[in-house]
């Protein structure tokens, strides 16, 4: 039987390599002496591998063949295979790469559940496996404060390593890889929380006068604050919009416990429980302004207070106007959900607009809206101590929610340079912008360069070449751009040691809210007790300290 | 002795006949199907999201092509694109446990020969539930200190390393079933052979260990199953050369969620080769356990 | 003579030299972390503190221990239960001449080898609640569907379901093999007295396959007391708390905060206790069989 399969195996890849052998387009040019049927193996099609070969050949990669031949880097990423988010890029670029400096690339696929206890252990025990790890932006804190990783800003005025322009990252991304000042990651995919609705249905003229009848108010397209949207989803919930036969969703939200489901209160609470400095910096770090997790003199936790409440109030109310299935939906359930033409809207991250291009994911191509995150029309004035409502001037806070899947460099490597080149190579602009207009990749843009113009370079040409459908393309990185550029102040990260403990509290308790076992007050009073704790288990004043350069506030 | 172990095999099976009446039959049949449906139930399922897109792979349908159009997208990424990854982490696999099997099953019929025919200072029984023991400690608490030990003996992401591993968790079980074998079965030909003037190993090798051949493969087969499951300790040590197939298995949740087309193939492909293995033991587990743990 | 022979060091010493080998450190590293407050900053000898018996103190006021420990009795009482019963009942019924019993044996192997991380994701597919299958099967059946993900006992049941199916063949073949070994003449002797199956089972099966039964119940609630892996990958620990067990508590403890003192101590707790059930079965429960 085993051997069976094995025969079938090879007969299947034999056949794989004919087929891919009879439709070789000749290439004319090469890159260190080598094809683009070479380098590129893994290329979906022709397109795509002609296209990979313009972004390499345009990155003028130095030759440093000279300087690494021979030599091999250890690379570990979120596993998803060679042709899966975040770590398909790797093996896409692999070739090049290894052509390029004449060393092997190593890459070590975790499973993304386990990754940061396998890395943690891996530095924990002196084993020390890894030159370059992919991490989400909350490790940075704990590795940087372990002494785990190094600055990349010695590198970068050396020669013979690929040119990035660390200056078209997105400023509130920039601060997400930078440490007290200096740089340990690179840039790589870019995170936030975004709006999708469905264009097709908000803007159907009969669906716009039904919706005036019933609320007494003109559709918002798109919708501008969480109340608005509010008011959309729980019009269309349960309506079937779709003629399937069956009452659709409003909303469509990953929140099961343990699949990111904080990530969706952290974006929808900013607008809630942050306030704009006054005076003319109105993005100053002040003891009650623009702060979001503790207060910054003396560590207590904000979570617990009013404005976190109402949102997280707010956030049972919005859940309520979609599927009751949703506290048990992890992002596959709640996008299939929406990809599929089932809810109006959801809120989360670029690779919902990528992943609408896809038809093996999606039906609802050509009918996608996309908008920043909604502001908020009530917040809470923590210095007044006084809830504030006004409509007209709401109150409208951008955030870096999610991962940010970025790289970073083991302070242990035996190779930096090599590292280096690899990180340089994959926040090179030509190859940067391609992993983002391939949206397989899972690489959301992060970079000036893949939005449009007036901030950006980029055409919906570029995009619709990848295979996305022009005005999708155009609302989804409008809508992501304006996520990063648009609002006047930005939800600051948790950068402390122990975040991904507190991370992992908050979405235990967030799911407790949920399902009613907990009121919020009382979910997030047990949030801040256990903060408080892991706080003095870690060592308070130095947390403290941490905590205040980590968010640029100066007592 | 040769005569004696056939007939131990070969002993019939004892079909209890009760339900003689038709009504009893077909309530009897009823149960049976009852009882397959419930166990293939999710494997069905999982042959079914094998061939659906991702985005179908949710929707309740189930008949191919009337209701979903059958994609081969998830098996082609297996066997073709993920080919050479797969081979390899089933070979990973397949060593690993084959490795840690024998030697948990070596071990464990030494040691539990040795529980149940010879006396102990310290007291058999506590040995025996200091050997159960083993068992409790929850595994994430021992795997840093697991860590530690394999990176001493230079094995962290080894085959022989995770080997050492599932030996050690599964020995415990090799123990207790061998035992409670060789408790239950006469030791009358034993001693006839001590009286012959066989030393102990003798008696072991040739009176003990013949007829103990079906309880080895029972204590085996369940050695494979933990080994072949082991996911968590694998995760940690060796997420690199000597990753096991589970490794590919839990990685079907990725950053962008859960592939199910991937998780149904990877299940499947899991699966095929213990039940094919299974197969050919089975009528040695069920004989073995039966002489092992009757009349305790 | 022979039970006292010196040879009965040459049986014994291998396996428990292996277990000592490679358990010895772990254990007495463990357990001198619970005496620590080692955690991810100070990870070496030289940095962290000697706490004494302070961990363990605070595992009383520790609320989410109590969580925890209802839902691994939960799971491992419940999971026991259905496995011993429906493993019994399974064997019971394959006890009967039936053709094809040799291959429909090993289909009912089956679920032993599906990797439990494996069945946790499954589980998403088939105890999905909107269009999941079971939830289907009961809306057919007239019933309202269960909220499997999202309401605390409905998903530690989920979570026991999975585990009692996969390991229900545990049960079923060592039971079904401790009834084929059973006398033929014990059950006609039976039948002559009474005529109903289940006083024949009552009185004459059930007593021989008793002491198999313990053996099985041992080794499973050992087993089941550590579930960790579905609901893992199912449910994340969740709906908010509700499928965290222990063994999830101390693998968030341990191994996502990497507060190892204190995870070391909740894992000796366990194995105190552990070692007390097991010593106590060997004793009384056993050794009236014996």
């Amino acid at each position: 039987m085993n051997r069976k399969f094995l025969v079938f195996v090879s007969l299947l890849s034999v056949l794989l390599v004919l087929m891919s052998g009879t439709v070789v387009v000749a290439q004319g040019e090469t890159f260190m002496g080598k094809t683009a049927e070479e380098l590129f193996p893994g290329a979906a099609d022709e397109t795509e591998r002609a296209n990979a070969m313009a972004a390499l050949l345009e990155a003028n990669l130095p030759d440093a063949t000279g300087q690494f031949a021979g030599q091999t880097l250890t690379l570990a990423v979120q596993q998803a295979g060679a042709r899966g988010g975040i770590s398909g890029p790797y093996y896409f670029w692999r070739e090049a790469f290894q052509a390029a400096t004449g060393a092997t690339l190593e890459i070590v696929e975790i499973p993304q559940a386990q990754y940061f206890t396998t890395t943690s252990t891996d530095f924990l025990t002196g084993q020390n496996s890894y030159d370059v790890m992919n991490i989400g932006a909350w490790f940075l804190a704990d590795y940087v404060v372990n002494g785990w990783i190094q600055p990349l800003d010695p590198f970068f005025e050396q020669e013979g390593f690929p040119v990035w322009d660390r200056e078209a990252v997105f400023p509130s991304l920039a601060n997400l890889m930078k440490w007290e000042g200096q740089w340990y990651g690179a840039l790589n995919d870019g995170d936030a929380q975004m709006l999708y609705y469905r264009k097709d249905i908000l803007t159907d003229p009969d669906w716009q006068a039904a919706f005036k009848e019933e609320t007494g108010m003109d559709m918002p397209v798109p919708p501008k604050t969480w109340q608005q949207l509010l008011a959309v989803t729980k019009f269309f919930n349960g309506k079937d919009w779709n003629e399937d036969g069956d009452p659709d969703d409003g909303i469509s939200l990953h929140l099961r416990t343990g699949g990111q489901g904080m990530f969706h209160f952290m974006s929808l609470s900013a607008p809630f429980a942050i306030t704009p400095a006054e005076g003319d910096d109105i993005g100053k770090i002040t003891k009650y302004d623009n702060v979001y997790w503790f207060d910054p003199d003396d560590l207590t936790p904000l979570i617990n207070q009013p404005g976190h409440v109402a949102a997280l109030e707010f956030l049972k109310e919005l859940a309520a106007t979609g599927s009751t299935a949703q506290f048990g939906w992890e992002l596959a359930e709640a996008w299939n959900n929406f990809l599929n033409g089932n809810a109006v809207a959801t809120f989360s991250w670029g690779d919902v607009g990528s992943l609408a291009q896809d038809p093996s994911r999606s039906t609802i191509q050509g009918k996608l809206g996309g908008a920043r995150i909604p502001c908020s029309e009530k917040w809470y004035d923590r210095e007044a101590g006084v809830f504030v409502e006004d409509s007209a001037n709401p109150n409208c806070v951008g955030n870096t929610t999610g991962g940010s899947w970025y790289p970073v460099m083991s302070a242990f490597t035996d190779t930096p340079g090599l590292a280096y080149y690899l990180m340089a190579m994959q926040a090179a602009k030509p190859i940067n912008f391609f992993n983002v207009y391939y949206g397989w990749t899972g690489v959301d843009p992060g970079a000036t360069y893949d939005l449009f113009p007036p901030i950006g370079t980029a055409s919906v040409d570029d995009y619709v070449a990848a295979g996305y459908n022009a005005d999708d393309a155009l609302e989804y990185i409008t809508g992501y751009g304006e996520n990063f550029f648009s609002h006047p102040i930005y939800q600051t990260y948790l950068r402390i040691p122990g975040t991904e403990t507190m991370w992992t509290i908050l979405d235990t308790r967030l799911g407790q809210a949920m399902i009613d076992e907990l009121t919020p007050q009382e979910a997030l009073d047990l949030v801040a007790q256990e903060w408080d704790q892991v706080n003095n288990d870690l060592g308070r004043e130095e947390q403290l300290r941490v905590y205040q350069a980590g968010i640029g506030y100066v007592p | 002795m040769a005569t004696l172990n056939k007939e131990a095999a070969a002993q019939p099976v004892r079909a209890v006949q009760i339900g003689r009446s038709r009504l009893g039959r077909i309530l009897l049949w009823v149960a049976v199907v009852v009882a397959i449906v419930w166990v293939l139930y999710p494997f069905v399922w999982a042959v079914i999201t094998s061939f659906k897109t991702q985005r179908e792979a949710l929707e309740p349908t189930i008949i191919p092509f009337l209701q979903f159009q059958p994609s081969m997208e998830n098996w082609s990424a297996e066997l073709g694109l993920g080919a050479r990854e797969t081979t390899l982490a089933l070979g990973n696999s397949i060593t690993i446990s084959i490795g840690a099997t024998t030697l948990a099953t070596v071990l464990g019929t030494l040691t539990g020969y040795a529980l149940a025919r010879f006396r102990y200072g310290i007291g058999n029984r506590n040995i025996v539930s200091w050997v159960l023991s083993q068992r409790f400690l929850p595994p994430v608490a021992t795997l840093i200190p697991f860590f530690l030990v394999l990176q001493r003996l230079q094995l962290i992401d080894t085959v022989p390393g995770l080997i050492l591993v599932n030996t050690t968790f599964t020995l415990p079980f090799a123990i207790l079933i061998m035992r409670d074998f060789f408790a239950d079965f006469p030791d009358e030909i034993e001693e006839a052979a001590l009286v012959d003037g066989a030393n102990p190993l003798q008696i072991f090798l040739r009176v003990a260990l013949p007829l103990a051949t079906p309880a080895i493969t029972a204590a085996a087969i369940i050695c494979f199953a933990f080994a072949w499951n082991e996911y968590l300790f694998a995760s940690v040590i060796a997420p690199k050369d000597a990753k096991p197939y589970t490794f590919l298995v839990a990685s079907t949740s990725t950053v962008r969620g859960v592939h199910f087309g991937y998780l149904a193939t990877r299940m499947l492909i899991a699966i095929t080769l213990p039940v094919v293995l299974s197969l050919f033991v089975q009528r040695y587990i069920v004989r073995g356990l039966s002489l092992g743990a009757v009349k305790g | 003579m022979y039970k006292k022979s010196r040879a009965r060091y040459f049986f014994l010493l291998p396996g428990v030299f292996w277990i000592l080998t490679f358990t010895l450190f772990p254990l007495i590293f463990s357990l001198y972390l619970s005496f620590t407050n080692a955690n991810m900053r100070n990870f070496t000898r030289a940095t962290w503190n000697f706490v004494g018996f302070e961990n363990y103190a605070s595992i009383g006021s520790d609320l989410r221990v109590g969580e925890t420990v209802v839902t691994s009795v939960y799971l491992t009482v419940g999971s026991l239960l259905v496995t011993l019963i429906l493993g019994t009942f399974m064997a019971w019924l394959f006890n009967h001449d039936i053709p094809g019993l040799r291959i429909f044996r090993s289909i009912l192997t089956m679920p032993l080898f599906a990797a439990p991380i494996a069945l946790g994701f499954m589980g998403l597919i088939l105890f999905n609640e909107t269009s999941g299958s079971i939830n289907s099967i009961i809306r057919g059946l007239g019933g309202t569907g269960v909220r499997w993900m999202t309401d605390s006992w409905s998903a530690r049941t989920a979570v026991l379901i999975l585990d009692a199916w996969q390991w229900t063949p545990f049960v079923f073949v060592i039971i079904l093999a401790a009834m084929q070994s059973i006398p033929e003449e014990l059950y006609e002797a039976a039948r002559l007295d009474t005529g109903s199956g289940w006083a024949v089972f009552r009185s004459i099966t059930f007593p021989l396959i008793a002491p198999a039964l313990g053996t099985v119940a041992l080794l499973r609630l050992v087993e089941t007391f550590k579930i960790l892996d579905i609901p893992f990958s199912m449910l994340g620990g969740g709906p908010g708390s509700a499928t965290q067990t222990y063994s999830y508590y101390v693998y968030l403890t341990g191994l996502r905060s990497f507060n190892m003192g204190y995870a070391s101590s909740l894992a000796y707790i366990l194995v105190i206790i552990a070692i007390i059930i097991s010593t106590i079965y060997f004793w009384r429960v056993r050794a009236r069989f014996e």
